[in-house]
């Protein structure tokens, strides 16, 4: 393999291998037709945004305008005093912790239940559980702002039903509750994508490990936390690291529910990017905040594909 | 032990069942509300309409519906193909290859999947609407495209790794080139992963929402997600017909869900390898 002309490499550092030159710039020919649009295509749309982003977050202009005016850290400066910033990254962090306990949490107690509790019927209960995750975000955010709506919506006539009263100002309208409404929404599409995420490390598990430990007494949920939680650690950590990113990432929802509000109460870094850019004009300082998330996302990322490597 | 045993699956069956119920009322209820009346949805959010009607569903198609689908569905279908393509080329020369060099592009590529698309959202516009690409469903393709290969390309370079090499020698010996090696024997045989790859990027392009508000403006362009925003906006108080849309939308990829939800499920949880 190793003398094997056709793996010889841009640099030409096997082309000692005694490879004929025309097969040598065949393969360099070949590399680039193969890796170049790969390169080009993330090159353009990635790595120069990136690159750009940074850049503008020192700088101040609209969305037309041509002078750029230099900054320097006043972009970040003007985020740091920015109380909606503040409450912005608050929420991201809300919806991170939320959206683990109760994703993460309902995600693995459900495919505990469908890897082992359940004789039958585990693949219909996977499939519906599974069904939102390929629901697009706006869909399901419209779906819920009409069931959620205080006229018509289907959670006041239940509440009224049972004798209750539901908030005065509707679930998304009050700014004390409505955060919490899109902490639902998003644990209703999302719980049985961690399920199956959790469930496929489940079923990795060697069937012995169980009933060894059941002749130590080890059955139920003594047999949960001993054995099946320690076996999919990694697992666990990938799928706390995923809903970790998407909740940084959260933008379709809340744009399509709320659009940050009512003042600012579902406001996320996503949703505040985009009002200062494109509502507001003020494109420098989108960008430093851009720059936060980017920094967050990077980090995160990065942790996720180390350690799921080693899962 | 008997009783207990049962006892035990009535709660687990009743677990499950609960969160289904959960995952399915809005889904039911949205089909419900989109064949009532204004009147009736409003007198009684929770009844059943007194009769099975269609009109939300023409009021809502004549917003454009067909457009929305036909656009996502064009848009998602070349999006994927790109995707598939260029990064099954990519990830083909870097599992073929020990070059220190390469294995720093590959790290490169692998960054780029922690690049998420809201964080570059202002300088990718800008961009965008420099080069004149604003408003063209050709266009919108590439940005797809490019934040598709990144994960695309991990999962083609794990399952080159893994790919016999005989083969390959086999057509070497026939004087078969790289390229011709990867379109003739390579992609034939990677159908497992190409579905895979395929299914998780059609479920994400398709859905994609933020790039395609921005870049497709004009309503004939429109994909779904953006076209359903639409809908609340034009019928201000016509629940039965945003319902109505809204069902257009969810209905069809739920059954393509149910039809092939063990591919679906395969290629979504993959994320996690």
């Amino acid at each position: 393999m190793m003398t094997d002309a056709a793996k010889t490499s841009l640099t030409g550092d096997r082309g000692r291998s005694g490879a004929p030159r025309s097969a040598k710039s065949a393969n360099a020919i070949s590399t680039s037709v193969l890796l170049g649009p790969a390169l080009l295509l993330c090159g353009v749309f990635i790595v120069v945004p990136a690159i750009l982003a940074i850049f503008g977050s020192f700088f101040d202009f609209g969305i037309t305008s041509q002078n750029w005016e230099f900054v320097g850290l006043g972009n970040y400066g003007r985020a740091a005093s920015d109380p909606v910033f503040w409450i912005a990254l608050r929420n991201n962090l809300i919806i991170v912790v939320g959206s683990i306990i109760l994703q993460v949490g309902v995600g693995t107690i459900l495919a505990a239940i469908l890897d082992r509790g359940l004789p039958s019927g585990s693949t219909i209960f996977r499939t519906i559980i599974f069904a939102p995750m390929v629901v697009s975000s706006v869909a399901i955010a419209i779906i819920w702002l009409v069931i959620l709506d205080p006229n018509v919506g289907a959670l006041n006539a239940v509440i009224k039903q049972i004798g209750l009263t539901p908030p005065a100002l509707g679930w998304l309208g009050d700014p004390n509750i409505a955060i919490w409404m899109i902490l639902i929404i998003a644990m209703w599409q999302f719980t049985g994508f961690m399920m199956v995420l959790i469930l496929a490390g489940l079923q990795g598990i060697p069937k012995e490990l169980y009933e060894a430990a059941s002749l130590d007494g080890a059955r139920g949920l003594k047999a949960f936390w001993y054995i099946t939680l320690p076996s999919i650690r990694n697992i666990l950590i990938v799928a706390v690291l995923i809903t970790t990113i998407g909740g940084f990432k959260v933008f379709d929802l809340i744009y399509a529910t709320t659009q940050g509000g009512p003042a600012n109460a579902t406001q996320v870094l996503g949703t505040y990017i985009y009002q200062q850019a494109f509502n507001l004009g003020n494109m420098g300082y989108a960008d430093a905040i851009s720059v936060v998330l980017l920094l967050i996302a990077v980090a995160l990322g990065w942790l996720q594909l180390q350690i799921s490597r080693r899962a | 032990m008997g009783s207990r045993f049962r006892f035990v699956n009535v709660v687990l069956y009743g677990a499950v069942s609960l969160w289904s119920l959960f995952v399915l009322l809005p889904l039911v209820w949205m089909v419900i509300a989109s064949s009532k009346t204004r009147r009736e949805i409003f007198l009684d959010p929770l009844g059943l309409p007194a009769q099975f009607r269609l009109d939300a569903f023409e009021r809502a198609w004549s917003v454009g519906m067909g457009t929305f689908l036909f656009n996502s569905a064009i848009i998602t279908f070349f999006s994927v193909i790109v995707i598939v393509v260029v990064s099954g080329m990519a990830a083909y020369v870097l599992a073929r290859s020990d070059n220190k060099w390469m294995q720093l592009v590959y790290l490169m590529i692998v960054a780029g999947f922690a690049v998420p698309v809201q964080a570059v959202l202002v300088p990718l516009f800008q961009m965008v609407s420099e080069a004149g690409m604003l408003n063209s469903r050709a266009a919108i393709v590439l940005p797809y495209a490019a934040y598709g290969v990144p994960f695309t390309t991990i999962l083609f370079y794990a399952f080159f790794l893994d790919f016999p090499r005989e083969l390959e020698e086999a057509a070497r010996l026939d004087g078969c080139g790289r390229l011709q090696i990867f379109f003739r024997i390579i992609l034939p045989l990677s159908g497992p992963a190409i579905a895979s790859a395929a299914i998780f990027q059609a479920v994400f392009i398709w859905n994609e929402f933020v790039l395609a508000l921005l870049m497709l403006t004009k309503p004939a362009l429109k994909t779904l997600p953006v076209g359903i925003l639409q809908l609340t906006g034009e019928f201000t108080a016509d629940w039965p017909a945003i319902m109505a849309g809204l069902s257009i939308a969810v209905l069809p990829i739920l059954l393509i869900f149910i039809l092939a939800q063990k591919y679906f499920v395969r290629s979504l949880a993959g994320l996690g390898k």
